[in-house]
Order: structure tokens, then sequence, then C-alpha cells
């Protein structure tokens, strides 16, 4: 039984009462999911309080299923998974703490913004005037109180996005659970959905939140976890792993209306072994330190007064980070 | 002075909040919820409007029925119609009193007004078993000879139309018809729409969400049922036979087809909705199977050797009409002398009673087969949404 932390016991003061340590936010220990012959998730274990996590992985990598389990929408195959030590598919209680934004695009149109949040906060066990208030309250932190009276069939694709998002935080939850709440997107609204997540990371929440889109992810966070084919790739911090990465040849890609004489002017650098001209206005600059070539680059490109309207690196996503984490080359 | 305040101590709690005012505000949410889902959606005014419409048609036939009046014919050949009328309204079920009401029984020789050997001159005996059941109607000569097949039929088929209508009509086509459409879906379709995770992400049991959304859809169900129900009883009412402006002695039939039906759509949405989370895909399938059992075992029922096996009773709308049945008797207690006459004067009209007012079953105590009923019916009920609840619980949200 959990000791009331209120209760001042007899002959004992307060500083006696010491608060029981809380158990993690998340607690994976070895889980599995399988679907008849194919692996959704396979032996990951992991523990997260605090922060916000990025769980990286392609299409089909096992993040929706993680985080179907952690929500308790699905059961592990093998293994356990607690929330706030609590297993989520047999007991609901942890879903006071727990916001949730699904994959899925599904709402209910019919409904106005307003009224979503607010029958849905009732279903926290708050009074309709409280449902209410805290209702409007999300519904202008995620910037969505213009129109809190439109019917969320008329909502684009980013204020659905945002609709979702304040239904998962009107019970201000102590774990918010994002399955790619980017996707389909506009810049704006991408933007406006990663202050969100910033903010709320600023403000002491848990938050996990899923993409495929490393620069997205790395927009928001430094904590990652990277899912492979249902495997637990790496988990830790994104810089660290991008230091790894850093040694092994990468393509930095320059626009400029005269690739040869940007060339002429970047190949005696030490770090960059080749350039390669693919098209027409193009230069291709190959490198074994992305980081030396990056921070030299700026004065070379001044010194040589051309032009240049875009550098790119085409290596760096998540494709190659995956590739150098499986195969050791990225 | 400053009150001595200890520097921790329990939170002030809101007296008004319990765990309790917690659960029904959820419950409020997702019923209002789950009514307000039904009353965006179109299916539910199509199947609301069919189903009125329905009840529309069949209580014009009844009014017509009721106007366009039979003929009485002359049985004794005296060239009078109904000079000696039958007391239909079982005021004399088992009385041994004078009722020769044209004085033809008394005009006779005083040695030939007893032919049922009682004692008792121009009278008719009404012979009944046991369980209260009439055997034999034994009449003295020139009594009740010539009585108002008019009245009878009328009396017969309001009687017949009430019991018929509150049984088929009410309990067992949109009894059924209803919840087959309204109810199967009360998880499934969220499951299929992919909203699901909305209600079950919330700090509620799922097996309440689903007695939640049940809730929500009886919200929906027994109102409507209400004011069908309550349009029948006017109907019947005003234009049922009998001379006084609404017959209310027949009230208690349709309370009885009121709780009968309230009772059934209840249980079957409970057995429909678990269907829809136990097979989602073939949910509307497994219910209309179970309507086409239902319907085997209301035609069962109409037949007193299987009744009497009890075999009908595996069926909840056997239970209903047991309900219906049980007022019936409750109400119109003259029903062994409406059979009687029938049977004595050779009325087929008897036959269309038979069809819908069956002897009661389990026991022959109304009162306690209307009990039972209602218990079997809740329990029932109870069952389907445990066993609708166990599915939901292990169900995984994909």
């Amino acid at each position: 039984m959990m000791p009331d932390m209120h209760q001042v016991g007899e002959g004992q003061t307060q500083q006696e009462w010491q608060k029981v340590p809380e158990a993690p936010a998340i607690m994976a220990d070895h889980v599995s999911k399988w679907y008849g012959q194919v692996i959704g998730l396979n032996d990951v274990s992991l523990a997260i309080s605090g922060g916000v996590t990025g769980v990286l992985g392609m299409n089909g990598a096992g993040k929706s299923t993680l985080l179907k389990i952690i929500v308790g929408r699905l059961r592990p195959s093998q293994g356990q998974i607690r929330l706030f030590g609590t297993d989520p598919f047999k007991n609901p209680a942890p879903y006071h703490r727990l916001g949730y934004v699904s994959e899925s695009e599904k709402l209910y149109d019919w409904m106005t913004g307003l009224d979503f949040v607010t029958t849905l906060a009732r279903l926290h066990g708050m009074t309709r005037d409280e449902a209410k208030d805290r209702a409007m309250h999300v519904l202008n932190f995620v910037g969505l109180s213009d129109v809190v009276n439109k019917e969320i069939g008329k909502y684009s694709k980013g204020m659905r996005q945002r609709v979702k998002i304040a239904h998962a935080l009107v019970n201000d939850p102590d774990l918010i659970v994002l399955d790619e709440p980017l996707q389909g997107c506009d810049p704006l609204a991408r933007t406006t959905i990663m202050n969100v997540i910033r903010e709320l990371g600023a403000m002491g929440k848990t938050i996990l939140v899923t993409s495929h889109i490393l620069s997205e992810i790395e927009r928001i966070t430094e904590q990652i976890v990277i899912l492979h084919n249902g495997r637990l790739l790496a988990l830790g911090n994104l810089h660290a792993i991008r230091e790894l990465l850093d040694h092994i040849p990468h393509r930095i890609l320059l626009r400029t209306p005269n690739p040869r004489e940007l060339g002429r002017t970047v190949l005696p650098h030490p770090s960059v072994y080749g350039v390669r001209f693919p098209n027409p206005g193009e230069l291709i600059i190959e490198t074994n330190s992305l980081s030396d070539v990056h921070q030299d680059l700026p004065s070379l490109i001044v010194e040589s007064g051309m032009d240049v309207t875009a550098i790119e690196n085409p290596d760096d996503n998540l494709q190659s980070l995956l590739g150098y984490l499986i195969g050791g080359r990225a | 002075m400053q009150p001595n305040v200890p520097p921790v101590g329990p939170p002030k709690r809101n007296l008004s909040e319990t765990v309790w005012t917690k659960l029904d505000r959820k419950a409020t949410a997702i019923a209002e919820f789950t009514m307000r889902q039904y009353r965006k959606k179109r299916s539910t005014w199509s199947v609301g409007a069919v189903g009125g419409v329905l009840v529309v048609i069949v209580l014009l036939f009844y009014i017509d029925a009721m106007s366009a009046g039979i003929d009485s014919w002359d049985n004794d050949g005296d060239g009078l119609i109904d000079e000696d009328p039958s007391n239909w309204d079982g005021s004399q079920a088992k009385s041994v009193g004078d009722v020769d009401d044209d004085g033809d029984c008394w005009a006779r020789e005083s040695f030939d007004r007893d032919w049922n050997g009682d004692g008792i001159d121009c009278n008719v005996i009404y012979n009944y078993d046991r369980n209260g059941m009439l055997t034999s109607v034994n009449a003295d000569p020139n009594v009740d000879e010539d009585p108002n097949e008019s009245e009878f039929l009328e009396e017969s088929m309001h009687r017949s139309f009430l019991l018929g209508f509150g049984k088929f009509g009410f309990l067992f086509v949109l009894g059924i018809f209803i919840p087959l459409f309204l109810a199967t879906g009360l998880i499934r379709d969220e499951q299929e729409a992919g909203t699901l995770h909305y209600l079950v992400g919330k700090p509620i049991a799922r097996a309440e969400i689903l007695m939640y959304r049940l809730l929500g859809f009886i919200g929906l169900a027994w109102p409507y049922f209400l004011g069908l129900i309550f349009l029948s009883a006017l109907v019947t009412g005003f234009f049922g036979p009998g001379d006084s402006i609404y017959r209310f002695s027949d009230l208690g039939i349709w309370f009885g087809v009121l709780i009968a039906t309230f009772l059934t759509v209840l249980a079957y949405a409970a057995i429909f909705a678990s269907f829809g989370i136990i097979a989602p895909r073939f949910g509307v399938l497994l219910a209309l199977l179970f309507a086409v059992w239902e319907f085997f075992m209301m035609f069962l029922a109409m037949f007193e050797t299987t009744r009497e096996m009890g075999l009908a009773s595996l069926s909840v709308s056997f239970w209903g009409a047991e309900i219906i049945n049980s007022t019936g008797w409750l109400v119109w207690g003259d029903y062994e002398l409406m059979t009687g006459q029938a049977q004595s004067i050779g009325f087929f009209a008897e036959i269309a009673l038979w069809t819908v007012w069956y002897n009661p079953f389990p026991t022959t105590t109304p009162l306690l087969n209307m009990v039972i009923s209602i218990v079997v019916l809740l329990m029932l009920v109870g069952m389907f949404v445990l066993i609708g609840q166990s599915s939901f619980k292990k169900r995984e949200l994909n």
C-alpha cells in the first residue's frame, strides 16, 4: 500500500516521510509482439522517465507497435510492459496520467473541436464546466482557439493533428505519447506542433514521439530510440550517435552556377577526398569528416566568391544512420 | 489569532467529489455521447422511421377493422337477434344467477327450466378444472342462446390485436429489428472506424464502457418504444369496442407490453452488442441467425405440446411474451369465459385469442410468472453483458 504523503503519523515528523521512489513512466522488459508469423517487436527493453524521447524507425520498424503496447492497445506476446508501474492492458488506472495521440487520422468529424475535447475530458471524471474550461485551455495551447466551434470534418490536416494533441493534453498528463504527429502536415503546422512538443518537454512532461524522419526528431529532441525490424537498435543521445557517423564517408551537395570552380577551391581541404558533378549546377563533395568540412565550408565559399544557393547532406538521414548502425557504413 | 494549521495535512477534498460522482460523470458522458452519435447517423433515423411507419400502418388497419363492424345473425331462428346477449365483461363468469336476458327460459314450464340439473332454473354453469381453466359450459334452455356475434368478435379481435401486436409487433419485430441495426455496432463500429481508442484510452474499465454505451442505446430506444406504445394505447383505447370514450381497462395490458418491450430490447441490445464484439466481421450475421432462432422459438410457443415442454423458454422473446401473457391474465380475468362461450356457441373467434394468449408458463399464477419472466430477462441481460465485457477486455486494438 502506498503511504499517504500528507499524513503525519504519531511520533513522526514531516522530515521522516520519505517519498517512495516512483516507478518509471514507461518500463518495457523484454517485450516482443508477433502477429502470426510476423514479428512486430523483438525483445525490446527500455525504461523512460522524463524529457522528450524520439522513437525513430523506418515504416514497419515497430514504432507504432511499441507505442500501442505502451498505451495498452496491444498486449505483448512476451515480456512485460509497465506504465507508471501498472500493466496498461489489464488496468486503465494509469490512463489518468497518459495522453495518447494515435497515428490514425480518424476523428469524430461531426463534432466541433471544443465538443470533441470536452467530451473526452469528461471521461476523465471532470464535470461539464471543468471539462469545457480545460478543453478551451488546451485548444488555445495548441493554437486552435479560433476554430473551436468549427466541425472537425472541416479542419485541415494540421488542425486535425493539433486537436488530437489537445485531447491528449486535456487531463494534464505526466506522459504524452505521440505517434507520427507530424505526418502529412504542412511546414507551418509542423513548426507549430514541434513547438508544442518542445514546450511540453520544457514543462517537465515525459514525451515519447515517433517519426521516420531524422531531421524532424532532431528539431525536437536529442534523446532517441532507434528501432529496426522490430529490434531496438540504439538508445541514447543523437549527437553521440552522430559523432560515430562523422568519420565515415559522407556526401555534401552544393548548388552553384559554377560547380567546377567551387570544386577546385574545396578539393585541397584535407578532409575532402573527392568531388563530383552529377548534374549541371551541382557539386558533390566527398568527405570522411563531415564536421570538419562543414566548419570550413563557409569561409571556402566566401573565398571563392561564388554564389551557393543550397547546401544539403544527402547522407544525413535515417536510412544512412540505419545503414551505418546495421552494417557499419553510411 | 492564526489558527494552528498543521504543516502537512490531508488535502482539502470537495465533499461532493467521490469515486461514485466521477463514475457517474463518465457514465453520463459516454451515454450522452452515444446518443449524440445515434442522432447524427442517418441510419438511426431510417430505422426509426421504418419502425414508426409500420406501427402506424398496423394501427390504421386496426381502426379500419374496428369501424367496419360485423353483422350479427339469428342463431336460434326466432327472428330476433341479440335478444339474449352473453355477458362478455366477465361479471358473471362464475355466477349462477339469472342470465336469461330475454325471459324465454322463464317462459317455459317450471319443470323444463333446469337442463343442467343444478337445481337452479335458467342459469349457466361454467366448469373449471383445478387450475382455473374452463372445461365446459352447461346452460339451461334458451339462456344465452343468441349472443351478439358482433360484440363478441369485436371484443375478441380487439384483445387479440392488443396481445398480438404487443408480442409480435413490439416485442418480436421491432424489439429485434431496432437493436439489430442500432446496438450490434455499439463497440464494433467504433473499432472499425478506428475511433475506439479515444474511449478505451481513458481511465474507465472497458467493461464499463460497454455498459455505458448500452445505456446510451437504451436512452434512445426506450423513449422511442414508449412513444410508439403510447400511440398504440391511445388509438386502441379510443377506437376499441365499448360504450366509453376511452378503454381505460386496457392500460394495464399496454403497461405490460411496455415493460416486456423495454426488457426484451435491453436483452437483445446486450446480445447483439456482444455479438459485435465477439465476432466483429460476422456480428450482424450472428444476430440474424439469432433472430431466426427467436422466431422459431416463438413459433414453438404457439403449440401447447412444445410449449408445455418448455422448449421455447430457450429464447428471449418467450420471456418477454410471457410478461404480456401474464398481464393479460391479470387485467382480463374473463379469458376462460370468453373461450368457453365461443366454444359452446361455436365461434371461431376463440382461435384468434388462442393464438396470442397462452396458458401461463412456467407456473399457473400470472403474477409469479411475470416476476419469473422479468428476473429471467434481467439475468439474460447480465449474462450477455458479462460475455461481451470479457471478450472486450481481451480485445487488442490494432
